[in-house]
């Protein structure tokens, strides 16, 4: 178990390492370099200064040797200067990160409420109207384009009914109120971006709840439990549910490993101070530093969560073996 | 689904109902929306103009333009010239050497007198090739700073070379050098460690930081600037108590957030024409309380014209190109007439701008004209309305940066006009940084390309006319003549005024310059921009320059009545 | 006796029915049919299919065109007509002068002859009547006698445009662009599907079958590229410069490079879940009878793959296929949502939905229209993706 643990971990970190060649490499692939951004339509700059800053930004360098130099201050802890903001890239990170957790994390709640109870009905009511009620409400949730969900939440909520701000993350210079009032506040701006992440969401979660329900259901430890007289819900909920949550669990945990870069183009629709709109923001003004380290803690995520669902299925399931 | 249609039925029923009054300002304090990004407030590294426009607030220069057009001080007591004495050539007059004296009670946030020390400072700081300035030569034109040590607030600027622009030093900002000389003395060898380490940087709120009406309370970088006044300031107090810059970047939640009361004002970097025109009928019949601003600007939009393009070799065709456009037309009815039709690359707002007949080529739009000078080319109309020329089509390839609604419109609106003379005109759109970053520089753009350059009053037009500066290979396309214009001509004469005292000889210069452009016809000039923002009526004493020192050089004159 | 006679039919009938051996895709067809809601979703897609392949006739029929742009009537309500610039208008006629001279000129002189306009010159007469508004306009063309005036009423016609679904930012007609953006979205989906599928067929048998070194190189970069985030890697490589890729003009040139640029990229990214599915089900293949039967008789490696393999991954590979149009057309709507996708002028629903989101005050028909045929589509074919799946799916659970 060790071993393969250690090899895993190896393999792992050679991926990262050879995905963050190929996404530096990408991200020179495309045109334009900061430097052209800065000085676009500014007839002002003389070409010294053109060449001056590219030989400062080392652009005039081959990009193996670029990238070499990324690693050399990625190790020693150090993330980088972000080009557009002129600050180092740890201080904007930090507090963008936060927010987007509390996007993500508060959609992903707010979806499994949801989405939990209605595919155990509907599973449980399976072939009845209120089944196919609740299949159309999920299918419409894997099919709708968040983003689209967002600029019409927009239309309704703010253009509209004026009840909702139409973006942002907080009301700013709102001054001496208390931590309620701020957290109030806060929510009210998470609303409509909880709502369009959470949908699509609660589309992924109920499909998977129904049938995973359906296949616990159908157990012949269902048949036996109600045999023995058990109440209908202690069926449902102790026996069926249960055995529906492990497969439940892995889907969770693999969407929690998205978490990071899920939510993108909605914090752009919304202009939500999150990562997902910073690392869009990077890409599109070249922003090295920013959309590298970005790209990696998104990379390293999923592997590391895919490692750890690897693990617990081991730990769980008898019949899995490691060598 | 049927949930959601409802839903926007309903609220479709809803919108009917008259918009909820907007809250009235309060509390003297203003909420600017502004849609661009802002980085760190060094003023010596920052390029976005959102910095500037919030680095004005918290920072003053020697010199600035003002609203109306004319130079202004500052920092400085008076404006140096040979006139008034301040300024003389060297002995070899190939200097100038102008005496600066700052007023005595400019002072930092932290009371620390702004002396010649700091503005020494700053000019090594910028000369460091290890400190990414963008405009170098904005300092670097300063060879030295010297001053009696009696007299810290009397400096004497050594200029490197005598141009007649010395005196316009809006982007020498002062460092303070007691706060920032021990970082730079720590960081200043590494590759950017300055700018890394930097105070701005760092510590963004402390206030001996800054020299302008406001100070820093709370930055936000992506989101939003808190600024309340500093005491120390040398002019007088402003009005407003706080001001708070909100970065909102998509241009329909502003207004969104205008309507909300969420913000009061919308600045400059806000709003796009498009959307302040609707808006401006909105506030009309809704009768709001804002007034809509337009301010003609001196961003000149144009079409670069490619002269390798074999077509477009011939001059006859350029000015065909010209005369066959409508371009009282085109600003009536696309802008409400609300921007200018561009005669050639300086703005009515510039000093150097003139439309006399005399002095430049005029090109009034003409049907007649333009079909003359097509048929005199060689170019003949044809039955399927084109014009061909030894079996060739008369098409042209029209470019553009895509998804600008305001260019697109345009583009077609032009494409029609010329197809009515008989040039077939091919639109190909890219994004931004396709089309800046690879097409125009390297002249990948057929025939035209359409943008604008955003300069200031006064700019000598060297840097997108001169033949030196034609973006090649052995450049690294870092050059602005896009079009491939040579002209020795324009070459001398773009040096001449660089060095030319005169005020009268300068602009006759500029005027030869512009008698060659609207002869030659590099460029198609299309129409000046406008700068748009909202006012609240409440707010008085609010200006809008049209160029690039933002209005918030004035701020302190601002009121919330 | 009645009901017992009845009872005895039923089960004879049943007898019958359950001796006739129903052919595999009868049974499927069947169990699919059962699914409504993947009847009607196939109904839908059907419905937009032919609304993509009959895009020039409606074009052709209706006289609309999706580039057509007239500055003068933008952002106009659903249901209105506009009208030519007074310009556009003139120019048909000097068009129309220049191709059909005699026939112009009998018209001039009637209109001259019987003094039904105000004539300053009598060469202008046409260009006059023209700037007249429309109703007075009819009234003197109808009043006309000769023959060329059914040319005329023609050109007339052409001025006035009914806008369905009104028009967008570029005075542009909004239904017809959704037309033709039903065309290149639907295309997009479709195309990066069935070539991501080919390729996860590809690799994913060819990596199961042969297993060892193979398999463990080709499962590690599908993990690879599967950990990467979608929509950012996306964005980036949507803002890949060609030129800056070696090889990349030989599979893409300039003409169709922004439709071609954006398949191969979601392709590229899309083709592992294929891949993952192939290779799980043959390696289940792998040790079955048949395969060792084929092996022993001395069968090669690609008769198996092709003959012995393949057939029986086709199932699910076609529910994956339906699947991943939808989920395509969802990534092509973010990107073009993005300014990154499908560059204007060509119409795509993404990139209708563009530049619709900055005048969402002023227009708001223009973000939920495409956002809708988007939903409707995707739907539908993640519908029939469910049904295609309960129908193959010997386990799948009956309603």
């Amino acid at each position: 178990m060790t071993s393969f643990i250690l090899r895993r971990l190896f393999q792992t970190l050679v991926v990262i390492v050879l995905l963050s060649y190929f996404c530096y490499t990408l991200m020179t692939l495309m045109p334009g370099d900061p430097v052209e951004l800065m000085i676009q339509s500014n007839p002002k700059i003389t070409s010294e200064d053109v060449t001056r800053l590219r030989q400062l930004y080392g652009l005039d360098q081959p990009t193996y040797v670029r990238y070499f130099n990324w690693v050399k201050t990625i190790a020693q802890g150090d993330l980088g200067y972000s080009r557009t903001y002129r600050v180092p890239v740890s201080e904007i990170m930090g507090p963008k990160l936060i927010n987007t957790m509390v996007l993500s994390i508060s959609s992903m709640i707010l979806s499994l409420l949801i989405a939990i109870p209605l595919g155990v009905i509907a599973a449980l009511r399976a072939g009845t109207r209120w089944d196919y009620l609740v299949n159309f409400f999920a299918f419409a949730g894997i099919s709708i384009p968040s983003f689209w969900l967002g600029i019409v939440l927009i239309i309704i909520f703010a253009v509209l009914l004026h009840i909702l701000p139409a973006g942002g993350t907080f009301t700013v210079g709102l001054e001496n109120i208390t931590t309620f009032q701020m957290l109030l506040d806060r929510a009210k701006y998470l609303i409509l971006p909880v709502l369009s992440l959470a949908y699509m969401e609660i589309g992924i979660f109920l499909r998977f709840t129904r049938s995973a329900m359906l296949e616990a259901m159908r157990n012949d430890y269902i048949r036996t439990a109600k045999a023995k007289g058990l109440s209908y819900w202690t069926v449902v909920w102790g026996h069926g549910f249960r055995n529906a949550l492990l497969p439940l669990i892995t889907v969770i945990t693999m969407s929690f490993a998205h978490v990071f870069a899920g939510a993108t183009i909605s914090e752009t629709v919304f202009a939500y101070q999150g990562v997902g709109k910073l690392v869009y923001d990077s890409i599109i003004s070249n922003d090295f530093n920013v959309a590298m380290v970005s790209f990696m803690i998104s990379v390293t995520m999923v592997l590391v969560f895919n490692l750890i669902a690897d693990i617990l299925y081991g730990v769980a399931d008898p019949r899995i073996t490691y060598k | 689904m049927k949930k959601i249609t409802l839903g926007l039925i309903s609220s479709f029923a809803i919108a009917l109902l008259p918009f909820q009054s907007i809250a009235a300002l309060n509390n003297g304090e203003l909420k600017i929306g502004i849609t661009q990004e802002f980085e760190n407030l060094n003023p010596l590294i920052m390029t976005m103009s959102a910095t500037t426009y919030i680095y004005s607030m918290v920072g003053r220069s020697l010199v600035t333009l003002d609203a109306d057009g004319r130079w202004v001080t500052q920092l400085a007591k008076q404006i140096p010239s040979l006139e008034n004495g301040q300024a003389k050539f060297s002995t070899d007059k190939k200097q100038i050497i102008a005496i600066w004296e700052i007023l005595e009670n400019a002072k930092w946030g932290d009371g620390k007198p702004i002396t010649c020390e700091d503005f020494k400072f700053s000019l090594e700081v910028a000369s460091n090739p290890n400190v990414s300035v963008g405009e170098k030569e904005t300092f670097t034109q300063v060879k030295a700073i010297e001053w009696d040590p009696k007299n810290p607030k009397k400096c004497t600027f050594t200029y490197e070379k005598a141009r007649w622009d010395f005196y316009q030093l809006t982007g020498f900002k002062p460092l303070p050098k007691h706060i920032e000389e021990p970082v730079y003395k720590k960081y200043g060898s590494q590759k950017e460690g300055y700018e890394k380490n930097s105070n701005y940087n760092k510590n963004p709120t402390l206030e001996g930081l800054y020299n302008g009406p406001y100070k820093i309370a709370e930055v936000k970088l992506g989101s939003h600037v808190t600024l309340i006044p500093n005491p120390q300031f040398y002019g007088k107090q402003p009005h407003i108590k706080k001001v708070i810059v909100k970065l909102i970047p998509n241009t329909g939640t502003l207004e969104a957030n205008l309507r909300s009361g969420t913000i009061d004002t919308v600045s400059s970097l806000g709003f796009t024409f498009d959307q302040a025109i609707a808006f401006e009928k909105k506030v009309k019949s809704e009768n709001l309380p804002f007034e809509v601003m337009f301010k003609p600007s001196i961003t000149y939009e144009h079409i670069d014209l490619n002269l390798e393009n074999p077509i477009l070799k011939d001059v006859r065709v350029r000015k065909a190109l010209v005369y066959a456009i409508n371009r009282e037309e085109l600003v009536q009815a696309l802008f409400d007439g609300k921007q200018q039709v561009a005669i050639h690359n300086i703005a009515p707002l510039d000093p150097w701008y003139t439309a006399d007949p005399k002095k430049i080529t005029l090109y009034p739009y003409s049907k007649r004209e333009a079909s003359r000078l097509l048929d005199e080319a060689g170019w003949k109309l044809e039955k399927d309305g084109l014009r061909y020329k030894d079996g060739k089509k008369l098409s042209l390839l029209f470019m553009t940066t895509a998804g600008n609604k305001n260019r697109e419109t345009v583009q077609t609106f032009l494409q029609g006009q010329w197809k009515a003379v008989g040039i077939e005109v091919n639109i190909k759109n890219e994004p931004a940084r396709v089309f800046f970053g690879e097409t125009t520089k390297k002249r990948k753009f057929g025939a035209m390309a359409m943008y604008a350059w955003v300069s200031s009053p006064e700019n000598n037009p060297k840097s997108t006319l001169h033949s030196s500066n034609i973006p090649s290979e052995k450049n690294g396309y870092s050059g602005q003549n896009n079009m491939g214009y040579v002209n020795k001509k324009v070459d001398e004469l773009c040096e001449k005024i660089e060095t030319e005292f005169n005020p009268k000889t300068r602009t006759d210069l500029v005027h030869q310059v512009l008698k060659y452009y609207t002869d030659e016809v590099p460029v198609i000039p299309l129409y000046y921009r406008s700068d748009v923002a909202v006012r609240p009526t409440q707010l008085t004493n609010f200006r809008l320059p049209g160029h690039q020192h933002a209005e918030t050089n004035e701020i302190e004159n601002w009121d919330i009545k | 006796m009645t009901t017992a006679v009845i009872s005895n039919q039923v089960s004879q009938k049943q007898i019958s029915d359950a001796e006739k051996i129903l052919p595999m895709w009868k049974i499927i067809f069947s169990q699919f049919v059962e699914h409504r809601m993947a009847v009607a979703g196939l109904i839908i897609i059907c419905f937009y299919v032919a609304i993509a392949l009959s895009a020039p006739l409606i074009k052709k029929i209706t006289g609309l065109d999706p580039e057509k742009q007239n500055p003068l009537s933008r952002y106009q309500k659903m249901m209105t007509t506009s009208q030519a610039s007074s310009s556009q208008k003139e120019d048909a006629i000097t068009l129309f002068i220049q191709n059909q001279p005699d026939q112009a000129k009998t018209l001039q002189d009637e209109i001259v002859a019987k003094n039904l306009i105000q004539v300053v010159r009598s060469e202008d007469a046409l260009f006059d009547l023209v700037n007249k508004d429309s109703i007075e306009m009819k009234k003197v063309i109808s009043q006309l006698e000769a023959p060329a005036k059914a040319e005329l009423i023609k050109i007339t016609k052409s001025f006035e445009v009914f806008h369905l679904f009104g028009t967008d930012e570029l005075g542009r007609d909004v239904f017809i662009r959704l037309v033709y953006g039903t065309r290149v979205s639907m295309g997009v989906g479709v195309l990066v599907a069935i070539a991501s599928a080919l390729i996860g067929l590809l690799i994913g048998s060819f990596s199961g079958y042969h297993g060892g070194i193979v398999d463990t190189a080709l499962m590690r970069v599908t993990d690879a590229l599967l950990s990467l985030p979608t929509t950012p890697i996306l964005i980036v490589v949507a803002a890949v410069d060609l030129d800056k890729v070696p090889g990349a003009r030989l599979i893409v040139s300039t003409s169709n490079e922004n439709i071609m640029k954006l398949v191969v990229i979601l392709v590229l990214f899309s083709w592992m879940q294929a891949a993952r599915l192939v290779r799980a089900s043959v390696l289940s293949l792998r040790e079955r009878e048949f395969i060792l039967a084929a092996k022993t008789m001395g069968a090669k490696d690609t008769t198996i793959i092709f003959r012995h393999l393949f057939p029986n991954v086709i199932a699910p590979l076609l529910v994956s296929v339906t699947l991943g149009v939808g989920n395509s057309i969802l990534y092509e709507a973010a990107l073009s949502f993005l300014g990154l996708g499908i560059q204007p002028p060509t119409p795509s629903w993404g990139n209708m939905l563009f530049n619709a989101q900055e005048l969402i005050t002023e227009a708001p028909f223009l973000a939920i229209l495409p956002g809708l045929q988007i939903l409707f589509v995707v739907m539908s074919f993640n519908y029939l993706g469910d049904g295609l799946q309960d129908a193959i799916d010997p386990k799948a659970i009956r309603r």
